[in-house]
């Protein structure tokens, strides 16, 4: 009884931590303020 | 003691264990997907190319073409359509520049590509474009999807407007990278003017109608796409543009417009690669490393419970089994 008490708790907390990380996502960032270029630009670094 | 430690590595056996495949069919299709503010600029070579001289209207073969391509994440746009739409959606606003070798504006060409943030499947919605022309993409363009198959896919062309299969050829090695190489050719096709081009007065809209003289396009375009990010590492393209009859070639059937193969400068092909290697760990930690080392980790803390468990058990380690074993029988 105690293992499958165990077990629950293991398999809840690994549910929680999933549902919590998607939930969250990844941030939107913003527009970047940089245009849409009209000139070759030098090399790369 | 050693029971209480065996159930506590039950729990996070059983935890680890449980995170593997959760990591890997329930978080990574949520967690990966394109960010929405990404910006990307790319310039691409013809070395040598043919191309029109608008002034005599004759095709001049030139040292150098150039393109040079922006992708801008619109962030606020992307936020107004995922309203309606219900899920990621990111929006990139992009320029084609194509510069000749007087450093003057060949051709200009706008779009809007509005697609999942996760699949990269086309999102319809208002200001999707391409030069100003409403568009309805079919398939993909640009980028392939995260773990990329082994298949053909449908690739939108912006010259043509209309999406076309693009062939997987099999497996290649690029700068160490083992890379899906795809192959999608074009026939000669009637296309539209670009609006912005190199002659000033002109309307590029009535061109065609004001003279009978028409556009025609035709190109070879290969990718070399890392299967784990879809993106890809190399592009390169044989292109060719005529202008076929009408008044404005003086009694010619036809006149080359541009021709040439389109390679990535080889910058943009260092920068990218060490991009794709970077973003790649990200998604193989999700699809590959975090599960498989959860898996490991959680059966073999099950084996430590399990033998934990099995050595509390045995028979005469315990006071109580001591205590209780029967004395010999007669004496």
């Amino acid at each position: 009884m105690r293992a499958l008490v165990a077990a629950a708790i293991g398999l809840a907390a690994a549910l929680a931590l999933v549902l919590t990380v998607t939930a969250v996502g990844a941030p939107q960032g913003e527009t970047s303020p940089k245009p849409l270029l009209t000139t070759v630009p030098g090399p790369k670094k | 003691m050693r029971r209480k430690a065996s159930l506590v590595l039950l729990a996070f056996a059983v935890f680890l264990v449980a995170l593997a495949p959760l990591l890997r069919w329930y978080a990574f299709p949520r967690l990966a997907k394109i960010p929405a503010g990404q910006y990307q600029e790319m310039v691409l070579e013809a070395k040598p190319a043919t191309l029109l001289e608008y002034s005599s209207m004759k095709a001049k073969e030139v040292e150098k073409v150039t393109i040079v391509q922006t992708l801008k994440g619109n962030v606020e746009e992307s936020e107004k359509i995922e309203r309606s739409a219900g899920r990621d959606v990111v929006v990139w606003d992009s320029l084609s520049y194509v510069q000749g070798p007087d450093g003057k504006m060949v051709s200009a060409i706008p779009e809007r590509y509005i697609f999942d943030a996760h699949s990269q499947a086309p999102v319809h919605a208002t200001g999707e474009m391409v030069d100003g022309d409403r568009v309805r993409r079919e398939g993909i363009e640009f980028k392939w999807p995260f773990l990329t198959e082994k298949r053909d896919y449908e690739y939108f062309d912006a010259q043509t407007r209309t999406s076309a299969p693009i062939h997987y050829k099999g497996e290649r090695t690029f700068r160490g990278m083992d890379v899906y190489y795809f192959e999608q050719t074009i026939p000669w096709t009637k296309v539209k003017y670009p609006k912005k081009m190199p002659m000033p007065g002109i309307d590029a809209t009535k061109l065609e109608q004001q003279t009978g003289t028409t556009r025609w396009y035709t190109t070879r375009r290969m990718f070399w796409v890392d299967p784990v990010t879809g993106a890809p590492v190399n592009g390169e393209e044989i292109h060719q543009e005529e202008l076929r009859g009408g008044s404005l070639l003086g009694g010619r059937d036809k006149v080359t417009a541009f021709a040439g193969h389109v390679k990535m400068r080889e910058d943009y092909i260092d920068s990218t690669v060490e991009l794709v290697r970077t973003n790649r760990v990200a998604v193989l930690m999700l699809t590959s490393y975090l599960p498989w080392g959860f898996l490991l980790l959680g059966g073999s803390l099950f084996a430590l419970a399990l033998y934990l468990e099995a050595r509390d058990r045995r028979p005469g380690d315990s006071a109580e089994n001591t205590t209780l074993r029967p004395e010999p029988v007669g004496t």
